[in-house]
């Protein structure tokens, strides 16, 4: 179980990493608005047109289908919400 | 035979008029905001998108092929060093690529330094197909270019606008439905004298496979169904290209011609590459019947002496820069200040 968490932790760092070598090219497919990295539920999202995008093993996934709608709650809530879903 | 010809031309007559020329489609619908709108894509507008492929299934034949790939295929990989070897032609380096979908093992494979590219960004929209690409990336040789993996849609390209050198595309742009929108989008990623390189499969690819999917269909089930995807013709890559806007574009063509030792063969090749039918009009059944009469048509219409049966790849690459100060251009329309027959008097009017 620690070994777990352990690796995800680890996981998370290397995703972090990725993304912001990746940073200076990514826009947003849809808007071509700059993206906002979120470290809590590290996706990437599009404030200009409220849409986060999952990195799964430090790849960003930024194909419209994949993205969520965020609602017009605050983060905090959507961190959580983005988690259970 | 007359009559399996026109219905093939029907067929693929039919559909490629559908693929490059969206305009019937959408007329109509948002001709006035099309201006406004069209910046990124062509489609007429929210419901009004002309579809052909299904982007979703393609996703995961896509997924399905990262599995079933070959490395070290050969049609793949003479299409991918034809591509790259282009880079050679340039003077120019290209610090930082995109490449976009289609056969990106082979590319990351041969690049082998070529065009100095330090850093490649390399994008698919099939997660399985990048996560094994970014695996391979370990028992790389050549470490010194820094790879980048995204998971993306060539039609909604994510990049920064003027923020690449280059964009490859090596067998991936024919599967997009609307190419000039994903064209359009890879210029406005580019920066001024950025290189835009791709190579599609051109209207020839398996006609044989065409044909006798024709005529197993009309024997055994009286009809025809769409079984291969429309693709571009050559003439209409020149226009792609001037279409998106590239200067000094350029199109040639590649004639492949692959031998299998049976039919069923070809499709397992087509499949490990990610190139079976995602059109979104197909009928979703393939009867074994029929699949097994297309098979025994194709040996018995193409099969070679020696039992191999042949099938056509057409490749068309084009290549176009985007606009540069510096690049040769075309002086306006009438602003010559030398007449033609003054040059005729200079060099005399032998010819």
């Amino acid at each position: 179980m620690v070994r777990a968490s352990f690796t995800l932790l680890k996981d998370v760092a290397a995703s972090t990493g990725f993304a912001k070598s990746l940073s200076e090219f990514l826009v947003c497919p849809l808007s071509k608005q700059p993206l906002r990295f979120c470290e809590k539920t590290n996706s990437l999202i599009s404030e200009a047109i409220g849409v986060s995008f999952p990195i799964k093993n430090g790849i960003p996934c930024l194909v419209p289908k994949d993205g969520k709608i965020l609602g017009s709650d605050d983060v905090a809530e959507l961190a959580s919400g983005s988690r259970n879903s | 035979m007359r009559r399996t010809t026109r219905s093939l031309s029907l067929l693929s007559g039919g559909s490629t008029s559908c693929t490059r020329s969206p305009s019937p489609f959408m007329r109509g619908t948002s001709e006035a905001s099309e201006g406004a709108r069209l910046r990124f894509s062509t489609d007429g507008g929210d419901g009004s998108r002309v579809k052909i492929f299904d982007r979703d299934l393609k996703r995961k034949q896509r997924d399905r092929a990262a599995w079933l790939m070959r490395p070290g295929d050969c049609f793949i990989d003479s299409v991918a060093e034809n591509l790259l070897d282009r880079l050679e032609d340039c003077k120019k380096t290209f610090p930082t690529a995109l490449c976009l979908g289609g056969s990106l093992e082979a590319v990351r494979r041969l690049l082998r330094g070529r065009g100095a590219i330090q850093k490649l960004i390399m994008m698919d929209m099939s997660c399985d197909m990048i996560q094994q690409c970014k695996g391979r990336e370990q028992d790389k040789s050549d470490k010194n270019i820094e790879t980048l993996h995204v998971v993306g849609d060539e039609e909604f390209l994510p990049m920064k606008e003027s923020s690449l050198d280059l964009v490859l595309s090596c067998l991936g742009l024919h599967w997009t439905n609307d190419l000039p929108g994903a064209m359009i989008q890879c210029k406005l990623a580019l920066k001024p004298d950025g290189l835009f390189l791709a190579a599609i499969l051109g209207g020839e690819t398996l006609k044989e496979l065409r044909m006798a999917c024709t005529i197993a269909q009309m024997e055994r089930e009286g009809g025809i169904s769409p079984r291969i995807s429309p693709l571009a013709q050559v003439r209409d890559a020149g226009n792609l290209l001037t279409r998106a806007g590239f200067s000094l574009p350029g199109v040639d063509v590649d004639e492949y011609v692959v031998r299998y030792k049976s039919a069923l063969e070809l499709i397992e090749h087509l499949r490990a590459m990610g190139e079976t039918n995602a059109l979104l009009q197909r009928v979703p059944i393939l009867k074994r019947e029929t699949a097994l009469a297309t098979a025994a048509i194709y040996e018995s219409m193409f099969a070679a002496e020696d039992g191999t049966i042949p099938a056509t790849f057409q490749v068309i690459y084009m290549t176009g820069w985007k606009d540069h100060p510096t690049q040769p251009k075309a002086k306006q329309r009438g602003s010559a200040t030398i007449s033609f027959k003054d040059i005729r008097k200079q060099f005399g009017d032998g010819s």
